[in-house]
């Protein structure tokens, strides 16, 4: 199939970065499940050409990179007593300085994609390809090492202040335990929607969707209606505290830890968040927040480009998975094209931010939260219904329930993403069979 | 160093192994392990030792709300009695009597960054009333800079009037307790439990003190520094702004009048390390105060984290990790139990070695040695620079093994030309560091010269101190 012609390419590229944009914003909502729906329910053949849709997917990938910092910094507000530790983005809200922490995880995420539009032009083509071949069998070792690393570095946050020794280790490994069962509760959860047909055989691709909007959207939702949080005045002022070696120090963090991600599968942007932060030895919440930009634009977008690497053409992230099970780029023609609407993207999707940005500070307390979390959790149990059937509503329960239980144990919240690292290990050990036998489902 | 640093270090170790490399590629997961013993010793002591050791004096200056899990603590009247002195807590109850309103001049000492005292003296507003919360009665005062703000906060504070005060607890001459109206407790309570510690110290051999952190409302801390001045004899503490957990500061510095807390100590003492300790975010550091020999003199040091470096950090203890890793492994039928547990020992030295090139230094081979080897001063365990050269070239090493251990070699080139054009950072990075401790170093070996002559340590020569 030959490659769409470039005015055709520029208008579906920039009808992604449009729908991207629009959605992205809105508080527990993913981009990869906005688009499964749309594929589910729409179909791509009938929408537009096969061939368009690695570049609207790509433009609506670069969107929801740049745009998703609305909906985690505003629409993610917490009230200190119901949360213990709040993320640094939270606590520029809670400081009035919601529109500064957004410019910088933009300030980041133009890093980020500068650093990925440079290597994927003169470095991932040349060095990729020998190192991966080179490590890629032995990506368990590294998901099992990243997994055990997790359990073992967890930071008890409590066990300081109990009067006896052993309330304050009671108090530590409460903690610690809780993100264990955390882990292995997702874990199960994971194995039976994978390995059973609880859900549609018909859901395909999306059968994951209610899991993870549960873990990761509704549960973040509902702590939002049950924290009750303050609507705080926010500065709309353009100013940002940082500095230039932060800055540097920052995106060179963020770019490590999106690429391991981008590059290996299963590990997520938050895993390579960790490991990176931990070689580069990252503090300071300004650092932090442009790290999570440089992180996120390639880990989403550097993700989805190895899809267009004609030496490589590496499956990662669910949206490449959605696209290639329709069309797979094959020509470097369509590679640098590719590059090319990265930037065009992240050009629109910096100005649509600022501005949403700019306008969401000012009219910061208008609407309480409160009422957009009912909203969104009544669209997500629609969406999981759309896709999944009831049975999804049922699974999208479940995992919301334990992804409350991260929050309630004060233990990270990716412990949730043992409901997809535990069946793949599973599966690639070669033990699929044994688990379904002591769970009783075979 | 950081956790993951020695935790890839263990993940590398593993990979120079042939046999283990071959499970891997199979999907033989147990090698895991050598990154597991890799990082033991700093689990063993941040999730046992921390949480199990002993502590002689806690200071808690402003201890949580225990719902909340932040300062201040609401408390009743009757909850309060004179070993909350300078401890910052929240009273809820109504004015009871106003007992003066006026304005006076208020008389403070102040340091100025050279380290010496300023008398500063200042007109101030103030208000004292009692305030009754049904459990009892207590004197809130609230004066200069602090009465502004509970003006600005409540108005005028009229008899009969409900409200929830915030402040430290002090002592009259009389006895009886009083409440400051403030932001913050006062440092003074710090320096005073800091001194008497050395001075114990100094008598009984040790004593281990806890400094817990003061978290406030939104997830932000209350920044204060600990220096230990042997020169001058003294523990100064200072009060410092609100900071977020990522270290910067938002405000809310404290007024002059109690922003420092300063107690006299007895007895010589030397700080072994040249900067002050910082107390904000995550958790408060325990310090112990030892009684030793230095040069010939006996004084007092201090060991931060005294429950870290300890056994889990020598080499004694790598040997034991092996012995362990190659009994179970052998047990089970593991094939490779041998280079498992090679790979485990080496793991956990290198993290001993690692660490080594810090401040902090370890006993390396007890029971044989008995004494803490002091580190090389490469750069503190935070330091991104050596983290991230070190973190580098272990996964330089990874690839590295990975492609000789391959056939035919996914990358083909020389082994030697392999290496170095992966490990080209980390040497860079090794190479600045180096460099930089020089200075540190310099300034640590001035410092012990200039103790050795401190008058200061002479004095209690000749009361038969030392």
């Amino acid at each position: 199939m030959a490659m769409i012609p470039l005015s055709e390419l520029l208008i579906w590229s920039l009808a992604g970065v449009l729908f991207g944009s629009l959605i992205s914003w809105i508080p527990g909502f993913h981009i990869f499940n906005i688009m499964a729906l749309l594929v589910a329910v729409f179909g791509v053949g009938e929408l537009m050409p096969v061939q368009a849709f690695p570049f609207f997917a790509i433009g609506a990938i670069v969107a929801y990179a740049y745009v998703s910092a609305i909906s985690s910094v505003y629409f993610s507000v917490a009230d200190e007593s119901a949360v213990f530790l709040l993320f640094p983005t939270q606590r520029y809200l809670l400081l009035g300085r919601g529109h500064e922490a957004v410019l910088l995880y933009l300030i980041g995420a133009v890093a980020g994609t500068l650093v990925l539009v440079l290597g994927a032009l003169f470095i991932f083509p040349r060095v990729l390809p020998p190192i991966y071949q080179a490590t890629s069998p032995y990506i368990t070792y590294f998901l099992v090492a990243i997994v055990v690393f997790m359990f073992m570095s967890e930071w008890p946050k409590e066990g300081d202040r109990g009067r006896t020794p052993a309330e304050r280790l009671w108090l530590a490994w409460r903690q610690i335990l809780g993100g264990i069962l955390v882990f292995f509760l997702s874990g199960i959860l994971g194995f039976i929607v994978m390995n059973t047909n609880l859900l549609p055989t018909t859901s395909a691709y999306t059968r994951l969707t209610p899991m993870f909007i549960g873990f990761f959207g509704m549960s973040w939702v509902i702590l939002n209606i049950l924290s009750n949080p303050p609507m705080l005045e926010q500065v709309p002022d353009d100013k940002v505290e940082s500095s230039v070696y932060n800055t540097l120090k920052a995106t060179f963090g963020g770019a490590l830890g999106g690429t391991i991600a981008a590059v290996y599968p299963i590990i997520t942007g938050g895993m390579g968040a960790l490991v990176a932060g931990h070689m580069t030895s990252q503090r300071g919440d300004d650092a932090f927040i442009i790290s999570q930009g440089v992180n996120r634009v390639i880990y989403y977008v550097g993700a989805f480009t190895l899809l267009f690497l004609p030496q490589l053409r590496l499956t990662r992230g669910a949206a490449a998975w959605l696209v290639s099970s329709i069309y797979t780029p094959k020509s470097y023609a369509e590679y640098l094209a590719a590059i090319g609407v990265i930037l065009l993207s992240a050009g629109i999707s910096f100005l649509f931010t600022y501005y949403l940005s700019k306008f969401i500070a000012k009219s910061f307390n208008v609407v309480h939260i409160k009422k957009l979390s009912y909203v969104v959790a009544v669209t997500l149990v629609v969406i999981s219904y759309l896709l999944t059937g009831p049975m999804g509503i049922a699974v999208l329960l479940v995992s919301t329930a334990i992804g409350m239980m991260a929050a309630a144990f004060n233990t990270r919240r990716s412990y949730c993403l043992g409901g997809l690292i535990l069946p793949v290990l599973i599966s690639m050990t070669g033990h699929t069979g044994y688990f379904m036998h002591l769970l009783g489902l075979g | 160093m950081r956790g993951f640093t020695h935790y890839i270090s263990g993940l590398a170790a593993a990979t120079f192994f042939a046999a283990l490399v071959g499970d891997l590629r199979l999907g033989i997961l147990i090698p895991v392990i050598a990154a597991a013993a890799a990082y033991f010793p700093d689990f063993v002591d941040f999730k046992f030792g921390k949480f199990l050791a002993r502590r002689d004096y806690e200071i808690d200056p402003a201890p949580w709300d225990e719902k909340k899990h932040y300062a201040p603590k609401l408390v009743k009247i009757s909850e309060l009695s004179e070993k909350n002195r300078y401890q910052f807590f929240a009273v809820e109850g109504t004015v009871e009597e106003i007992l003066v309103r006026g304005s006076g001049k208020v008389t403070y000492k102040v340091l100025r960054e050279d380290g010496s005292e300023e008398t500063v003296t200042e007109n101030y507003n103030s208000i004292v009333f009692t305030l009754n919360d049904g459990t009892g009665k207590i004197t809130v005062e609230a004066f200069g800079d602090d009465y502004e703000f509970f003006e600005e906060e409540f108005g005028k504070i009229e008899e009969g009037k409900e409200m929830l005060v915030f402040g430290y607890v002090d002592v009259e001459e009389d006895g009886s307790l009083k409440l400051v109206v403030s932001d913050a407790p006062h440092p003074q309570g710090i320096a005073d439990t800091i001194a008497r510690a050395i001075e114990e110290a100094y008598r009984e051999g040790e004593r281990i003190v806890k400094i817990h952190n003061i978290r406030l409302p939104g997830d932000v801390y209350r920044r204060f520094w600990v220096h230990l001045d042997p020169p001058r004899r003294e523990v100064r503490v200072e009060m410092g702004p609100i900071v977020t957990p990522g270290g910067v500061a938002i405000g809310g510095d404290v007024p002059e009048y109690r922003k420092y807390g300063i107690a006299k100590v007895s007895v010589p003492f030397i700080k072994t390390y040249p900067k002050p300790t910082r107390i904000d975010s995550f958790s408060g550091p325990e310090i112990a105060f030892r009684k030793a020999e230095f040069r010939g003199k006996t004084v007092v040091k201090d060991r931060f984290l005294p429950w870290h470096h300890g056994f889990s950090h020598s080499l004694t203890m790598g040997i034991i990790i092996g012995l362990v890793v190659f009994a179970f492994f052998k047990l089970i039928g593991y094939e490779h139990a041998t280079e498992l547990a090679l790979a485990s020992m080496i793991g956990q030295w290198l993290h001993v070695f690692e660490d080594q090139l810090g401040f902090m230094g370890s006993n390396l081979l007890p029971p044989i040695t008995k004494d803490v080897i002091p580190g090389f001063k490469l750069g503190e365990s935070g330091s991104g620079l050596t983290n991230f050269s070190t973190a580098w070239l272990m996964i330089a090493f990874m690839i590295w093994n990975f492609n000789r251990f391959t056939e035919p070699r996914p990358i083909p080139i020389s082994d030697a030309k392999l290496l170095l054009y992966l490990i080209w950072p980390s040497i860079i990075g090794f190479g600045i560091a180096i460099v930089r401790s020089f200075k540190l170093r310099k300034e640590i070996s001035e410092l012990m010269d200039y103790y050795t002559n401190l008058e200061a340590f002479e004095e209690l020569e000749e009361v038969g101190g030392i």
